[in-house]
């Protein structure tokens, strides 16, 4: 036994070189994926900006891309967080229809204002989530039969709410999905000074927050990505929302208020699923249930909260929807839930759970939207649009997992 | 010293807790101590009024064939399943232990049999899993990792970086993870569930220095192995657990191979059961 532990010695020298070079290339790794699909984004938009001579990345264009395309992204949040966890939910399209009439008849029957109306959808959103929760998390029903009966609930009960189009809301209500920020502060040339300045901001934060991150992890005295890595990072996002923000100010109205609710959105839920003790606790149920349960994790709670979760934000799609339609419909969020799942698949989610960003998916919903958009532009039938987003999910998807299998094997 | 026979221990159990009582003659309570655990498994009788005492400062090795309940008993420690019947108590208060965070507040360690780590995460994230550390609302991450970096360094072990996916990792890194766990905190009591199964003879060796670590430093340390080597090198007391029930405790600087062996199968003992269940 004693000679056995002799011969540690000689061992740490080369251990150490292994683990320098192997942190370097699980490092890459990581990011490699995500800068994929990220480039992906980019490749579509390049091919349909020349399919389509240049109109894709028109600035009215571009600002319709997002308001036509936010409940996508704030459903796939939620979904991801979902997905992760190892659940589905194939019911927030009815919810967004139930939750949509509700604020609807509260605006016009009950003669409420706007943001009373917008907080009681919120509410009612969750209390829905909450009704899904306990099911899952509680009574243990899998979430698939859950949302599934919930997907005929909430579709019944919002064509019981919506036995006619509501419409007729409030202008301000409207606002929501269709506004821009107002021009507060002119223009320099056909550029919007707001759009600018938020778009600086947005710049200046991302920069700030990777230079904190990276201060913090030299205090520990840990391995950081190499300068160059990190540099081009910041650039690369920087020149993104930076050439982002130029096409906004350019169109009509400028920054569309949609884009600020879902860039909130996204930093705060990419926070709370990267930097928090809950968030840890969701990729830990998704990757091994029972072994977090044992190490302590309560994964009722933890499920339980992801459903609340995502009946809020599905609250918050539907104010969406209703605002930019302008009216209340029975038949509103039919296939949401289709658009949020494709959009976490196409993003990096596993099927099996314990793997997926809030980056992912929002991007998985912009290459969606994108398609729609470029295909809409050069007039596609919307059969064939669909057949094409179609393959474009399934072929995302394997060449995920063909990438990954290589990468397991080499 | 003392060893209680196989034979003596089938008839009841107070022989055997009055052979704890002269290896323990000032009597401080025990760390834990189990009285009378019974747990059913539908039809499965998978403890039946076991007794376990458990002091500072010693290495219990609990041995038994499979299925004689000994994971049973170590996720009651663990407060992943809670007894039918009887009392736990950990420092001679009674005490439940209903969940495994429960379980950690107490200062309980353990390393489970199937490991229980998340494929899905990384080193640092599995040491700290239901226990993150926290700066206000987020977690600290450099604070782990770094902690995670030191309880890897002092193990000498083979784990390429804290940072590493545990799905990379070999069975027996993966196993280091495990027992790795039981350095985060400051645990009172460590259980461990089969630690060594997949190590090499020399990791096996320095998870043996480590229990004996542990020990040293008045800690109480449950080990479950069938490697009766191990136990008897590192081990102060065995107790021998047969189809769920307490079937001998021996003293290890005492007992020999054979009659631990004898003990776990049942060899010499199997005459006497059988005029047990005829009366
Ligand atoms: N969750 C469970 N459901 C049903 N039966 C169980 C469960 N857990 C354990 N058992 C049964 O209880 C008995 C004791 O199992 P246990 O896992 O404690 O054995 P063990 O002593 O750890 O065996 P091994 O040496 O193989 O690990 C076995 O008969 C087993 O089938
Ligand atoms: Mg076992």
């Amino acid at each position: 036994m004693s000679t056995d532990i002799k011969l540690d010695p000689a061992l740490p020298p080369a251990d150490n070189e292994r683990s320098a070079m192997g942190r370097r290339l699980s490092g890459l790794g990581g990011n490699a994926r995500e800068y994929g699909i990220f480039g992906a984004l980019v490749l579509i938009v390049l091919l349909f900006q020349i399919l389509t001579d240049g109109k894709l990345l028109k600035p009215n264009n571009v600002v319709a891309l997002f308001q036509q395309n936010a409940y996508v992204m704030i459903l796939a949040i939620g979904m991801v967080m979902v997905i992760v966890a190892g659940h589905i939910d194939l019911s927030v399209g009815s919810v967004v229809a139930f939750v949509g009439g509700v604020v609807a008849v509260s605006m016009r029957d009950w003669g409420l204002n706007w943001v009373v109306a917008v907080l009681i959808g919120l509410a009612l959103g969750a209390l829905v989530g909450a009704w899904q929760g306990y099911w899952v998390a509680y009574v243990g029903v899998p979430a698939f039969i859950v949302t599934l009966a919930g997907m005929l609930i909430f579709r019944g009960l919002a064509l019981v709410v919506v036995s006619e189009t509501i419409a007729g809301l409030p202008n301000s209500f409207i606002k929501i999905a269709t506004g821009s920020v107002p021009n507060w502060l002119g223009f320099i040339g056909k550029m919007d000074v707001v759009t600018l300045v938020i778009g600086g901001l947005a710049i200046a934060a991302f920069a700030i927050a990777q230079f904190r991150a990276r201060a913090s992890m030299r205090k520990h005295a840990l391995q950081v990505e190499p300068t160059g890595a990190f540099v081009a990072k910041i650039v690369g996002v920087g020149v993104a929302i930076g050439f982002l923000s130029v096409i906004l100010s350019m169109s009509a109205g400028g920054m569309p208020i949609v884009l600020i609710i879902c860039g909130v959105l996204i930093v705060a839920y990419s926070f709370l699923m990267g930097r928090t003790v809950f968030g840890r606790h969701i990729y830990a149920i998704g990757g091994n249930r029972p072994a977090a349960a044992l190490s302590g994790v309560n994964t009722k709670r933890v499920d339980f909260l992801i459903f609340v979760n995502i009946g809020l934000l599905s609250g918050a799609a539907a104010i969406v929807t209703t605002a930019r339609t302008g009216a209340a419909l029975a038949a509103a969020g039919n296939g949401f839930e289709l658009d949020a799942i494709a959009a976490c698949f196409i993003g990096g989610a596993a099927v099996t759970g314990g793997i997926g960003r809030i980056s992912g998916a929002i991007v998985g919903a912009l290459i969606m939207g994108v398609l729609n958009m470029g295909l809409s532009i050069l007039s596609v039938d919307p059969s064939w649009q669909q057949a094409i987003k179609g393959l474009v999910l399934l072929f995302a998807v394997a060449f995920d997992l063909i990438n990954k299998r290589r990468a397991g094997t080499s | 010293m003392i060893a209680v026979g196989v034979g003596d221990s089938v008839h009841a159990t107070p022989t055997t807790r009055g052979a704890q009582d002269v290896t323990t003659p000032v009597p401080p309570p025990p760390l834990l101590s189990m009285r009378g655990i019974s747990k059913n498994f539908g039809a499965v009788e998978a403890l039946v009024g076991v007794d376990l005492d458990v002091h500072a400062h010693e290495v219990v090795a609990l041995v038994g064939d499979n299925g004689a309940g000994k994971s049973t008993l170590a996720k009651m420690v663990a407060g992943a399943i809670t007894p039918d019947t009887g009392l736990i108590e950990i420092d001679g208060e009674p005490t439940v232990i209903p969940t495994p965070g429960a379980a950690h507040a107490l200062g309980v360690a353990t390393v489970f049999q199937d490991l229980a780590l998340c494929d899905n995460l990384d080193v640092t994230s599995n040491l700290f899993l239901g226990r993150e550390a926290r700066v206000g609302p987020l977690r600290d991450d450099g604070y782990m990792e770094a902690t995670a970096r030191r309880v890897l360094d002092s193990l000498t072990s083979r784990i390429p970086s804290v940072r590493s996916q545990l799905s990379t990792l070999s069975a027996g890194q993966r196993q280091t993870v495990a027992i790795a766990r039981t350095l985060i905190g400051d645990p009172r009591l460590v259980v461990l569930d089969e630690p060594t199964a997949a190590l090499s003879v020399a990791a096996t060796a320095e998870v043996l220095t480590h229990i004996e670590r542990l020990r040293e430093m008045g800690l109480g340390v449950i080990l479950i192995s069938h490697n009766m080597m191990d136990v008897l090198a590192v081990a102060d007391r065995i107790v021998v657990l047969r189809h769920g029930r307490n079937n001998g405790v021996f003293d290890a600087a005492t007992t020999s191979h054979e009659q631990i062996l004898a003990a776990i199968t049942g060899a010499t003992s199997r005459r006497q059961s059988r005029m047990h269940a005829l009366r």
